[in-house]
């Protein structure tokens, strides 16, 4: 790689013959693919043997087919700017991304732990608040949260889980070791991407995926059935919908494929009614009456009888039909309070408080200004970290500390002293990269990973996730919206 | 002492409308000196009623009615018993503050100290503060909440219709002027800022003929409760410049009016919606007790059980002869 290290910086498609690494730039952050000595990592030596014997057109024909094929069963998502949504493909990647046994062994029990946690803390939370007595949270974290739902208080849910369906996303940081960058425990959406990527991928390596014993994951819909049946008390029948806010939300795709891959029905809140605390559908043959809702819309819109009143996407009487027993609900509602910026800081502390066990997975390093040590250390440190005030969001009250100048960090640095129980800080962390096609070449592009957990009497991850990518060079953003792209994720079974 | 209460709600709608789903926090608590004897809730057109109890301990009921209506009327008839009441004292000594302590602030009470929806602190609310020398007091905490009830009710006129139920406080503060959700509201949002818990209680008044309320006798009332550690919930009524005694019903308590409105609805179909509401709180006489209810008892001719009689039997066989 050091020769291609000293290349210029603009190198013209490659030319026949040529590799098609032979531009691939290895900079500080772990690459997925090559050790730093530019040796390529076992687990991807058949995958770099095969791209090794096929000519640059042949690559491009099949990331050009790849493409095609999303286009074609309408695998698109929606990007909202200036009044204008625009339907865009989700850019898929022809190149996997592969996990070996032993780092997915290790993110399966670390996620399985983390999930664990978090709804012993949910449940905690909605009914003793233990943890708030022992002082391990602070009222106002929780209390003051708008995802916390007093209306939860004392309900029980089924086999006490509150949490149902996790996205979970995780980075790997320098020295290549996966961490939780964020919980994602209301609506996680990417699924339906892992599924059809899976699909796309495998058939423009049929071979190569047949030899790498890569684990399926196609059972996915069938595992978020038996999780959804697990939590109704209805044995035979059972009848199942998923809720979704409608045809113009970004992830429509998705929710329209996991009902039709379950054999369930996709529901709108205006197909639905409830009648003496019952939920049914309409259907043409008159009122179905529904047992579990997979809801798709957030907790505020659920219910407009309970919630946001103006909600003109859920069902009235929703909320208390839930209450009594009638239907359940997978997410439960408020859960969001388990997944926001001042929680996640405590995670490793609620594994340890709720399980007694030492995290399997870490945190992305996280420094909490209300304890004296971190303030003074976060204060020294201003230009180094990426600094939160936790109770906002959309970046309000948050210091870039490498981007401000001298002034903003003094003025900040006043801000944080005056009321540091307020403020988190992080180091800025450099996601690994992967090797990805762009522009008829393959270049290193920063990648982070979410697998999905489901979680009812049972906890099972699915062995796979969505591998997204941030497509601009240098770009730490992998949001769909943002320019980002996904890759398929092949879990190795040895 | 004994009240009946009645409390019709109707909604007339300009149109026919379907699927009314409805929620009603009318059911008067029982619990300290108040004690419901009897409660029937009825509906029109009539629905199967449903109830639960919220996180504040408020009976909740809720219906739903599926076919077109142009007209929904909720009524419901108490029979309440307030045990003689015992006033709390003139005031508390200066060491009531230090008494406030981790627990008493912290534990059911967080919420009922932090700003809500209809109880905020605002700029008007500030200005008010500061003219009417409310900063937290120096003096013992009973005494200084007597003084913003006193002050409250003497800043503001009673004036129906000026407000709405779900305006904010500022409506009241600029206008000098609103009803007894306004005041209470404000005195929340001030109790709050000195570090008192404060809850709202929604609920009925008993006017005595001669008595000189501000509220009006044909309506639901609202007041506020302060939480003193020597004494617990003690009842402020701004709006009558009084404290809560044997004449206050409380039907449901909660951070503020959002939470425990008499009743919270949706209706499917394009209508405007006309509300009425009347309410009549009388004195009445104690309900007969079971015992006195059924006190004509007929001897009955049972034969004695014979030794050899299973006692199921024997009980089952007493059924049957009544």
């Amino acid at each position: 790689m050091s020769a291609a290290q000293s290349r210029p910086e603009l190198v013209l498609s490659p030319q026949p013959g040529e590799s098609p690494f032979a531009a691939y730039k290895l900079g500080a952050p772990y690459d997925e693919m090559f050790a730093a000595d530019g040796t390529v990592r076992p687990h991807y030596a058949a995958l770099a043997e095969r791209l090794a014997n096929l000519p640059p057109e042949e690559l491009l024909r099949r990331q050009q087919a790849c493409e095609t094929s999303f286009l074609h069963q309408g695998i698109t998502f929606t990007v909202y700017s200036d009044k204008q949504a625009t339907e865009r493909i989700f850019p898929a990647d022809l190149f996997p991304r592969i996990v070996t046994a032993s780092e997915w062994a290790k993110i399966e029990a670390g996620l399985t732990q983390r999930i664990a946690a978090l709804n012993l803390f949910l449940k905690d939370i909605y009914t003793d608040g233990r943890v708030l007595k022992d002082g391990l949270i602070p009222r106002s974290m929780i209390y003051g949260s708008k995802h916390y739902r007093r209306e939860m208080r004392g309900l029980p849910v089924p086999h006490d889980a509150y949490v149902n369906v996790c996205g979970s996303d995780l980075v790997r940081n320098e020295s290549g070791e996966y961490v939780v960058l964020e919980d994602n425990l209301r609506v996680p959406s990417g699924v339906s991407y892992m599924l059809a990527n899976r699909d796309v991928v495998r058939r423009a390596f049929p071979s190569l995926f047949r030899s790498q014993g890569v684990r399926p994951v196609d059972q996915y819909p069938r595992e978020l059935l038996a999780t959804l049946r697990a939590l109704t008390p209805v044995r035979e029948d059972v009848s199942i919908a998923v809720l979704t806010p409608g045809v113009f939300n970004s992830a429509y795709f998705e929710h329209a494929f996991l009902a039709r891959q379950m054999g369930v029905e996709l529901v709108e809140g205006r197909d639905l009614l409830v009648n003496d605390n019952v939920v049914y559908t309409r259907t043409t043959s008159g009122l179905k009456r529904i047992d579990v809702i997979y809801r798709r819309i957030d907790d505020d819109f659920v219910d407009p009888l309970i919630f946001r009143d103006d909600s003109a996407l859920g069902v009235s009487g929703l909320f208390n039909a839930y209450r009594a027993g009638n239907v359940m609900i997978a997410n439960a509602l408020g859960t969001g309070v388990a997944d926001d910026k001042a929680v996640y800081a405590y995670v490793p502390r609620l594994i340890r408080y709720y399980l007694s066990e030492e995290p399997i997975l870490n945190n992305v390093e996280t420094f909490l200004c209300r304890e004296p040590k971190s303030l003074s250390y976060v204060l020294a440190n201003l230009d180094k970290l990426v600094v939160k005030a936790v109770g906002e969001s959309g970046g309000y009250g948050m210091l870039v500390g490498m981007h401000a100048s001298k002034a903003e960090r003094e003025a900040f640095a006043e801000m944080v002293k005056a009321d540091p129980e307020n403020y988190i800080a992080q180091p800025t962390i450099q996601l690994s990269t992967a090797p990805t096609f762009v522009d008829g070449r393959v270049e290193p592009r920063h990648v982070d990973l979410r697998p999905f957990i489901l979680h009812a009497d049972k906890t099972v991850i699915v062995p796979g996730a969505l591998t997204r990518v941030a497509l601009r060079r240098g770009s730490l953003v992998v949001n769909s919206s943002q320019g980002g792209g996904s890759k398929d994720t092949w879990v190795l079974s040895n | 002492m004994f009240y009946s209460v009645r409390h019709i709600t109707r909604f007339r709608y300009s149109s026919p409308v379907r699927e009314s789903v409805m929620e009603i926090r009318m059911q008067p608590r029982s619990e300290g000196p108040q004690m419901l004897r009897s409660f029937q809730i009825s509906t029109n057109p009539r629905s199967q009623l449903y109830a639960y109890t919220d996180h504040f301990g408020n009976a909740v009921y809720h219906f739903n009615v599926l076919k077109e209506h142009a007209e929904l009327r909720i009524e419901a008839q108490a029979v309440i018993e307030i045990a003689r009441f015992q006033l709390p004292p003139i005031a508390l000594d200066l060491l009531e503050w230090e008494r406030f302590n981790n627990y008493n602030l912290t534990h059911d009470h967080f919420d009922l100290l932090e700003p809500s929806k209809f109880a905020l602190p605002s700029p008007a609310l500030a200005a008010f503060m500061t003219e009417k020398n409310l900063a937290k007091p120096e003096g013992d905490p009973l005494t200084a909440l007597g003084y913003l009830n006193t002050t409250i009710n003497q800043a503001f006129d009673y004036e129906s219709g000026v407000t709405q139920a779900d305006s904010p406080i500022e409506h009241a503060l600029t206008g000098k002027r609103g009803v007894c959700q306004d005041f209470a509201h404000i005195m929340i949002a001030i109790a709050r800022s000195w570090g008192i818990p404060a809850r709202y209680v929604s609920g009925y008044l008993y006017h005595r003929p001669k008595t000189q309320d501000r509220s009006g006798p044909d309506a639901t009332h609202a007041w506020v409760e302060c939480y003193l550690p020597s004494l617990g919930w003690v009842g402020f009524d701004p709006t009558n410049n009084i404290l809560a005694d044997e004449r206050h019903i409380r039907a449901a308590v909660g951070r503020d009016y959002a939470d425990v409105p008499p009743t919270r609805g949706t209706f499917k179909g394009v209508a405007a919606s006309e509300l009425a509401i009347a309410v009549s709180v009388e004195p009445t006489q104690a309900p007969v007790r079971h015992e006195d209810f059924l006190r004509v008892a007929r001897p009955m001719a049972t034969p004695a059980p014979t030794p050899s009689m299973p006692q199921h039997l024997y009980h089952q066989q007493q059924q049957q002869q009544q």
